[in-house]
């Protein structure tokens, strides 16, 4: 019966992104969220753990405030938590986040298949499964929308650019998940009760050897703004013309 | 003071908006058009303890305190102000006596597989002749052997057409106007009980009201509900915990409003430039913004006096007068804000203003509301 570790990320919930007036972001009063392609891996984790039994433990590197995160994330299944939190913990580098992840688990965690999202709501930068799966050394497959497990073996489907991809690998391996790979269950009123009870491992930064400090600093944020100047065009010849002179003189599009 | 809701709660609130999204949402016009009972959804909602959140454990229930109840009730009505109501219902009107009032062997038999969602509740308390006039009702209850026996009509009943159990109200003794009525405990099979045509509304449609007819109606005497005589008693209480719940309903429909109006009045333009541009469009959705988030906090307040077992009847009356009246000015200033189309089905803002009303007038209308304050305040 697999050991399934599944990672997870808490982050800002871009529906709290807002620009002020003076075009700056303020995420002061930002509520956080489970970053959404975690949600599928989770579910993955407790749905696999379904089917073949075994046991699923959540692990994240978070600032030391996320604890609502650790309770959203068990709630959705797993039955305990390894907590890796630290002041410092926000917006680590995903070499960083990954190496973390790696001491943490080889030293702690007995696993089979590790499961991550392809990457975060936030960064989307998809390097932190990849690099856990090279610093233990072990298989790593990505963009993976479905999951099975046979003669000890992940088969695991890709999807790719050109089509899909059905490949099989030994375990421990580590996979990281696509949206579409499941749909999360919404978690019930007792899901959530529970949640509170479960064991977590809570692991500070003085318990790791190393020291991560922040190389990845923000200078500020700054929002995307939409100009809008309302001008309005109909679908005849020449509004089309006139519609491309338009969009040419913004500076959008030149005549390559 | 301190203005946050526990991460659990904060949990709980998330959760139901995602249920809500993904079950109620992709229903909620259709059942509002044909009046339909969202069986499915319910049955949902009883799969995820929804249905009996604040109950012990050993009865059903999930045990959570009655805010955490009442906030789950806001975001439920934010997707579908029917859906929200059937829950409420059933939770603060059928469940809730039984819990207070019921003896171990009612809790058992009936509390329990209401709390798990197995069996719906219903309250029926209102007559034809006796609507905020609780003492003008008519129904009797008359010992015989070991057996009640029931004669009455109620109207209005909410989950009426599809309850498995109802919780009444009828006279013990007619002569005696404060302690004269008695609450019972009434299966549907029971024979003598019949369901009358379900009501076509104006809004909250997809919560089914009916007609409930006793007529010689047998009920064993175990069926009573605390003591002879409790019954107006039973009733007020009912109505006190109940309004935190109508509160709610109400917060959760004007959050819709305001949800629909912000959206809405970014995207439409008119004298080239979005509606939201506009300062009058701007201050009504401020005093949207600013009414429901008052409402909101008196609500939190009358349900956090209950959770700590202070008194908590006139801060729940105006909760509930404050919500609706609120509610129902904001979901046709929303209707306002959508111009000719909020008029029209189509618009989930049409379906909030019909919907709106009737926070005003059940479990006691806005006027009732005030007795109760001005009684208290008066005192
Ligand atoms: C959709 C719906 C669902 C309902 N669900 C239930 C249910 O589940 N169970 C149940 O038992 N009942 C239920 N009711 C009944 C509801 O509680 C009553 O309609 C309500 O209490 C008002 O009673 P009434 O309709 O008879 O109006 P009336 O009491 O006749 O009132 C008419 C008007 O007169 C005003 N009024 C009455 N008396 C006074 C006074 N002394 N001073 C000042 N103004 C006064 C009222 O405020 C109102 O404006 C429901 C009603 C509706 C419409």
């Amino acid at each position: 019966m697999p050991n399934i570790v599944c990672c997870f990320k808490w982050v800002v919930d871009e529906a709290y992104i807002k620009p002020s007036s003076s075009g700056k972001i303020d995420l002061e009063w930002a509520e956080y969220k489970l970053s959404d392609y975690d949600r599928n891996a989770i579910e993955e984790a407790v749905r696999l753990q379904e089917i073949y039994g075994g046991g699923v433990t959540a692990v994240t590197v978070a600032s030391s405030d996320a604890t609502k995160g650790i309770k959203d994330a068990l709630s959705r299944g797993p039955e305990k938590a390894y907590f890796i939190n630290d002041d410092q913990f926000e917006n680590l580098e995903p070499s960083q986040t990954s190496a973390i992840l790696a001491q943490v688990i080889a030293d702690q965690i007995d696993y089979d298949v590790i499961i991550c999202g392809e990457g975060s709501s936030d960064m989307y930068s998809q390097q932190v499964g990849p690099r856990l799966a090279e610093k233990l050394g072990i298989p790593c497959i990505a963009f993976v929308n479905q999951l099975s497990i046979e003669d000890k073996q992940i088969i695991a489907e890709r999807k790719t650019d050109e089509g899909m991809e059905v490949i099989s690998a030994p375990m421990p391996v580590l996979v990281t998940v696509l949206p579409d790979i499941n749909n999360p269950r919404v978690p019930g009123l007792k899901d959530t009760l529970a949640a509170s009870k479960k064991p977590v491992i809570n692991i500070e930064l003085e318990d790791l050897a190393s020291e991560y400090k922040r190389l990845l600093i923000d200078k500020g944020l700054k929002a995307a703004s939409i100009e809008r100047n309302c001008t309005h065009f109909g679908a005849g010849p020449e509004d089309i013309k006139a519609f491309v002179e338009a969009i040419r003189k913004t500076g959008v599009i030149d005549r390559g | 003071m301190n203005f946050k809701l526990t991460e659990e709660q904060e949990l709980i609130r998330d959760n139901m908006r995602e249920f809500a999204r993904t079950y109620v949402d992709p229903v909620a016009v259709e059942i509002d058009e044909n009046s339909r009972y969202p069986e499915e959804v319910i049955k949902k909602l009883a799969e995820g303890g929804w249905m009996g959140m604040p109950f012990p454990a050993e009865y059903g229930g999930a045990g959570v305190d009655y805010l955490t109840y009442a906030i789950a009730v806001e975001e439920l009505s934010r997707s579908c102000a029917a859906t929200g109501f059937t829950m409420s219902v059933h939770t603060g009107l059928a469940c809730g006596p039984i819990a207070l009032y019921g003896n171990d062997d009612q809790k058992k038999k009936y509390l329990t597989p209401m709390a798990k969602g197995e069996h719906l509740g219903a309250f029926a308390l209102t007559e034809p002749g006796a609507g905020t006039d609780v003492g003008a009702a008519t129904s009797t209850a008359v010992l015989d052997g070991d057996e009640y026996v029931l004669n009455g009509v109620k109207t209005f009943t909410s989950n009426g057409p599809v309850a498995n159990t109802y919780v009444t109200f009828a006279w013990t003794d007619k002569n005696d106007k404060r302690n004269g009525m008695s609450a019972f405990i009434v299966p549907r099979e029971t024979p003598g009980l019949s369901v009358g045509e379900h009501f076509m509304k104006m809004g909250i449609r997809a919560s089914q009201t009916s007609e409930i007819i006793f007529k010689d109606c047998r009920i064993p005497k175990e069926n009573l509900l605390g003591k002879v005589g409790d019954g107006m008693k039973i009733a007020m209480n009912c109505f006190d915990h109940g309004r935190i719940g109508i509160a709610a309903q109400a917060v959760g429909i004007a959050q819709a409003a305001l949800d629909e109006s912000i959206s809405y009045s970014k995207q439409r333009i008119q004298f080239g430039k979005p509606i939201s541009k506009n300062q009058a469009i701007q201050w009504m959705i401020a005093d949207m913004y600013t009414d429901i988030t008052a409402g909101r906090f008196l609500y939190y307040y009358a349900a956090s006096l209950k959770d700590q077992g202070l008194p908590f009847s006139k801060e729940a009356a105006m909760a509930k007068v404050f919500c609706a009246e609120m509610c129902s000015k904001h979901a046709s200033k929303a209707v306002q804000i959508h111009g000719g189309y909020g008029y029209c089905k189509g618009q989930k803002v049409e379906r909030l203003m019909r919907d709106a009303k009737i926070t005003e007038i059940y479990e006691g209308t806005s006027e009732a509301q005030r007795m109760v304050i001005a009684g208290n305040v008066l005192r």
